[in-house]
């Protein structure tokens, strides 16, 4: 059953999980237990947090913190996009 | 449970501490904000991490961990909501009967309110924090039937 998450951890859960693929020869663990350390590590780093849903399963979402550091990502780069043209 | 079982996600120490220094943000966002309602912020923060652990069946071990991490010694089972309350809102600034007022508010709602319902709109509409208290002493306090501890449990 897949882990449900909001998009900016999905993002980031299937880049993880696609560099990973790239990286691995032997045995590649399954999406959901690779997936289940990405979120465990992000949690660790204050960067992800377990909630329940309306459905009242435990879901996952990025915290305040790395929303705030995204945004801020996001308007650095629009605004080097201003300065460049 | 269709098919496969859902993988869990164990908390680790470190995600304890994350978890804990998230909340002392938020308590210090409600310290610097002017706004009446900034209270709700920092209650739902504690509601949503709490009601996440009970669900998964672990709140009041996952709150002796919080205690311990933070370096307080209880001497009976913690009440999860007081002792997150206590590991992450500044205790010069938050007395006990504040606390425990707060805590009783929490596991009101979190034993009568559904799950897609702001927790800021459920205290109002449920008459504000003082009244949810006292709702929660007659209808879950001492002597009563405590189904929100043990559902907390």
């Amino acid at each position: 059953m897949p882990i449900p998450m909001d998009k900016i951890l999905q993002e980031i859960a299937d880049q993880a999980y696609y560099a990973s693929s790239l990286r691995r020869n032997g045995v590649q663990p399954t999406r959901d237990v690779f997936l289940a350390e990405v979120l465990g590590e992000l949690e660790a780093s204050g960067d992800a947090m377990r909630f329940v849903d309306a459905k009242g399963r435990i879901a996952w979402m990025a915290t305040p913190r790395l929303r705030d550091y995204l945004q801020d990502l996001e308007l650095e780069a629009e605004e080097d996009l201003e300065d460049e043209f | 449970m269709h098919g496969r079982e859902r993988t869990t996600i164990a908390l680790s120490t470190e995600a304890v501490r994350a978890n804990l220094l998230r909340l002392e943000t938020e308590w210090e966002m409600v310290q610097e904000s002017r706004d009446r309602d900034a209270i709700y912020g920092y209650l739902t923060t504690v509601f949503e991490l709490v009601v996440c652990w009970a669900k998964e069946g672990k709140a009041v071990k996952r709150a002796c961990r919080a205690l311990y991490l933070r370096r307080h010694h209880s001497e009976r089972e913690p009440k999860p909501f007081a002792a997150v309350i206590l590991c992450t809102a500044d205790r010069g600034k938050l007395d006990d009967r504040m606390r425990s007022k707060w805590s009783r508010v929490l596991r009101y709602a979190a034993e009568y309110k559904g799950l897609d319902e702001p927790l800021r709109d459920f205290i109002k509409r449920r008459g504000g924090i003082n009244k949810c208290a006292s709702r929660f002493a007659r209808r879950l306090g001492r002597g009563r039937p405590d189904r929100a501890a043990q559902r907390q449990a």
